[in-house]
C-alpha cells in the first residue's frame, strides 16, 4: 500500500468523521421511528390485553356494566373494510396499469395520476361527506355499503399509486421481449408484467387494507355504527374505529377498556395481516 | 387492452355485488330497528334504555352519540329516525323542518378541581368567581374572594389553572349559560354557546379531556358532566345557588332544579334550569332534548320512537339513577305525551298506536 501524501490523509478522515457522523443521523432517525412503534406497541398491549376474553369477539356492544363485546364491530369492520377493499383494491390496479403500460406520458395520463395524487392526500373525512350526500342524504338512511363506499374511495387512490409504482420498475426488456414474441398488449400487461409485479401490486394493496382497517372518520358519517348485531348492509353497521372512538370518550371504566382492547385488536389484525401475506409471498417465490 | 379493462372492472363489480348479496343474505329477518343520533352526553342512558327496551319485548335501539349539532342535522335530512340535542332547538328552525322537540333526560354539570393539599368536595365557589377564574381576573387559588368563602381551608399559593372543551360542546353551553347568568361581564366579554371565546386556560376534547386535563395540573379547575366526575371520583366543589345557600351536587338538588323549572310556560319544552330558586337547588342543571319529525315517512317506525320514549318515563328511573341522569318529573311527562299527538301520519296520529 502506497503512503498517502499528509493534505490526502486529512481528507481522507475529514470524510471518515462526515460519514460516520451522517451515519449516526440515519441510525438515530431510525432508532427514533423504532422506538417510537414499541412504545405504542407497548401501550396498547399493557392497557388493551387485560380486556381480552372470549367475550369480546363473542358478544356484541352493550351499554356499560353488562359485560359486552365487540362482536358486532369485529364482524362489521370485517365486512366493510372486505367489501372497500374488493372494490377499490381493482379499481386502483387497474388505474396503475393504465398509468404505467397504456397512459404513461401522456396528456390524460398526467391528469389521472394529478387527480389520484389529490384523491390520495384529501382527508378521509371528506370522502365520508362526500358518500354522505350520494349514498346516505338521497337514500334517508345510513348504511354498512355507505361505509364500504367510503373505504373503497380511501383504498383505490393507495393502490393505483403502488401499482404504478411497482410496475414501472418491471425492466423495459421483459415488454420488449414479450412483444418481440407476438404478444398482444394485453398478454404482455397479464401475462409477464402483472406476474413479475405479483409481489410488489400485494403489497400495495396489503397497504391500502391496513390504511382503511383503521379509518373512523368516513365511517362516522356513512355506516353511522351500530351497538346491536348487524349484518344488513342497507342499514346502520358497527366498526371497531367506531366503537374505539365513542368508547374512548366514555365516562366508564369498562368501556374505555374495551377501547383499548378494540385498538389492540385492529393493531395485531393489521400486522398479522402483513406478516402472512409476507410468508405466504415468500413462499411463492420459493415454490 | 380497453376492452380487457372493462371486463376485469365488470368482473370486480360483480363480485362485489355478490359478497354483498351473501353477506347481506345473512344478515335478513331482522326486526325493526329504532336508529338515533345526537348528542353525547345521553348516549349511555339511551343505550341502557334500549337495551331493556328491547328485554321488555321492544324493537332494538341504536343510539349514536355524534354530537348535537349533527344530530340536528340528521333528523332534517330525515337520515334517523330521531335526533337528540343538549340545547334546545330554535322555534323557527323546528317549524320550517316540520320538528316536534321534547325532553328526554335531564342532567347536570358539576366544576371539578385538582388543588393540592385541598379536599376539594368542601371547597366552597361562587358562580362570579368562577367567572373570574375563566376570564384571567383571579389567578391565584389563595385570592383574597376564595379565602374569605373558604375560612376553614388553608388555600396554596398555587395558580390557577382553567381547563375548557375544545370541542363545540352542549355541556360548554350549559355551563357559560350559568355563568352569563350569574356575571355580567362574563356575559359581555365571553356569552353562552356551544363554543365560546374563552378568556384564559387551555382547551380539551370531550368530557374526558377536561377531566385529565384537571386531574393531571396542579391547580386545575373545569367542568364536566356529573357522571364524568363520579366515575372518575373528582373532586367537586360546592356552589352557592339562587337562595345564597352553598350546596353540593347531588341528585336531590338536581331534582329540585326540575321541579322549579317553568315547563308549561316555555315553548317546545326549553325550559331553563339555570340557576333556579330553592334552598337545595344546584344551580347548572338543563335537559336534553329529543327531535322527531310531525311528519314521518314510515308511521311505524316513527311510533316505535314515541312507544321508546313512552317505555323510558314509565319504566327507565332506575337506569337513569345508576347511570347518574335525572329522570323529568312525571307532570312534564305527561305534558311531553300530549304532544306527541303532533306527529302524524296520513292525517292520523301515530301514537299511540292502538
Amino acid at each position: 500500500m502506497k503512503t498517502l501524501a499528509p493534505h490526502t490523509k486529512a481528507r481522507h478522515f475529514r470524510r471518515q468523521a462526515i460519514d460516520m457522523f451522517m451515519s449516526g443521523l440515519c441510525i438515530a432517525a431510525a432508532g427514533i421511528g423504532l422506538i417510537m412503534l414499541a412504545l405504542i406497541l407497548w401501550m396498547l398491549f399493557s392497557k388493551g390485553a387485560a380486556g381480552l376474553s372470549l367475550d369480546v369477539f363473542t358478544k356484541p356492544m352493550s351499554s356499560t356494566g353488562t359485560g359486552g363485546g365487540l362482536a358486532n364491530a369485529i364482524v362489521g369492520s370485517l365486512i366493510q373494510v372486505g367489501i372497500g377493499s374488493m372494490i377499490g383494491a381493482p379499481l386502483g390496479m387497474m388505474v396503475g396499469v393504465y398509468l404505467s403500460e397504456v397512459g404513461k406520458n401522456s396528456r390524460f395520463a398526467s391528469i389521472v395520476r394529478f387527480v389520484n395524487d389529490i384523491l390520495l392526500s384529501a382527508p378521509s373525512v371528506l370522502i365520508g361527506l362526500f358518500v354522505y350526500q350520494v349514498a346516505v342524504a338521497p337514500f334517508g338512511s345510513f348504511s354498512g355499503i355507505a361505509g364500504a363506499l367510503a373505504l373503497a374511495l380511501l383504498a383505490m387512490p393507495v393502490v393505483a399509486r403502488t401499482t404504478e409504482d411497482i410496475l414501472r420498475l418491471v425492466p423495459q426488456a421483459y415488454r420488449d421481449g414479450a412483444i418481440a414474441l407476438g404478444s398482444r398488449e394485453n398478454e404482455v400487461v397479464r401475462k409477464v408484467i402483472l406476474p413479475a409485479a405479483f409481489g410488489g401490486i400485494l403489497t400495495g394493496i396489503l397497504l391500502a387494507v391496513a390504511r382503511i382497517a383503521g379509518e373512523t372518520a368516513p365511517l362516522i358519517f356513512t355506516s353511522l355504527g351500530n351497538t346491536n348485531w348487524s349484518t344488513d348492509l342497507t342499514k346502520p353497521m358497527a366498526s371497531l374505529p367506531i366503537a374505539i372512538y365513542r368508547y374512548a370518550g366514555s365516562p366508564s371504566a369498562d368501556l374505555i377498556q374495551l377501547a383499548w382492547t378494540g385498538a389492540l385488536l385492529i393493531t395485531v389484525g393489521v400486522l398479522m395481516l402483513n406478516v402472512v401475506s409476507r410468508i405466504s409471498l415468500a413462499a411463492m417465490r420459493r415454490g | 387492452m380497453l376492452n380487457q379493462i372493462s371486463k376485469g372492472l365488470g368482473r370486480a363489480v360483480r363480485a362485489a355485488a355478490v359478497a354483498g348479496i351473501l353477506v347481506g343474505g345473512i344478515a335478513s329477518a331482522y326486526a325493526q330497528e329504532v336508529i338515533g343520533a345526537g348528542a353525547t352526553f345521553p348516549a349511555p342512558i339511551y343505550t341502557k334504555w334500549g337495551e331493556q327496551f328491547k328485554a321488555a319485548g321492544g324493537p332494538a335501539l341504536n343510539y349514536q352519540g355524534v354530537g348535537s349539532g349533527a344530530g340536528v342535522t340528521q333528523i332534517i335530512n330525515r337520515t334517523v329516525d330521531f335526533g337528540a340535542s343538549d340545547t334546545p332547538v330554535a322555534s323557527e328552525r323546528l317549524a320550517s323542518n316540520n320538528l316536534l322537540q321534547f325532553p328526554a333526560v335531564i342532567g347536570a354539570v358539576v366544576v371539578v378541581v385538582n388543588i393540592p393539599g385541598v379536599d376539594g368536595n368542601s371547597l366552597k365557589l361562587t358562580g362570579p368567581i368562577i367567572a373570574d377564574i375563566y376570564q384571567g381576573r383571579i389567578r391565584m387559588w389563595n385570592a383574597n374572594e376564595i379565602k374569605a368563602l373558604n375560612p376553614g381551608i388553608t388555600l396554596p399559593a398555587v395558580a390557577v389553572a382553567p381547563a375548557y372543551r375544545a370541542d363545540s360542546s352542549g355541556t360548554t353551553n350549559i355551563f357559560t349559560s350559568y355563568l352569563a347568568a350569574v356575571s355580567l361581564p362574563f356575559q359581555t366579554n365571553v356569552g353562552a354557546a356551544n363554543s365560546v371565546p374563552w378568556k384564559t386556560g387551555v382547551g380539551a376534547p370531550g368530557n374526558a379531556g377536561v377531566a385529565a386535563a384537571v386531574q393531571n395540573t396542579k391547580g386545575g379547575i373545569g367542568y364536566v358532566e356529573y357522571a364524568y366526575a363520579t366515575e372518575n371520583k373528582m373532586q367537586t366543589p360546592q356552589l352557592e345557588n339562587r337562595a345564597k345557600k352553598f350546596v353540593k351536587p347531588t341528585i336531590a338538588g338536581f331534582n329540585s332544579a326540575a321541579a322549579q323549572a317553568n315547563w308549561a310556560g316555555a315553548a317546545n319544552f326549553a325550559a331553563s334550569m339555570i340557576n333556579m330558586g330553592g334552598d337545595t337547588t344546584w344551580p347548572i342543571v338543563s335537559s336534553t332534548y329529543v327531535l322527531v319529525p310531525k311528519n314521518p315517512s314510515d308511521p311505524e317506525r316513527a311510533a316505535n320512537v314515541l312507544k321508546f320514549f313512552d317505555w323510558a318515563f314509565k319504566s327507565g328511573g332506575p337506569a337513569a339513577d345508576q347511570l347518574h341522569y335525572i329522570a323529568l318529573p312525571k307532570a312534564v311527562q305527561d305534558q311531553v305525551r300530549k304532544k306527541w299527538s303532533a306527529v302524524t301520519a296520513n292525517g292520523k296520529a301515530v301514537w299511540p298506536a292502538s
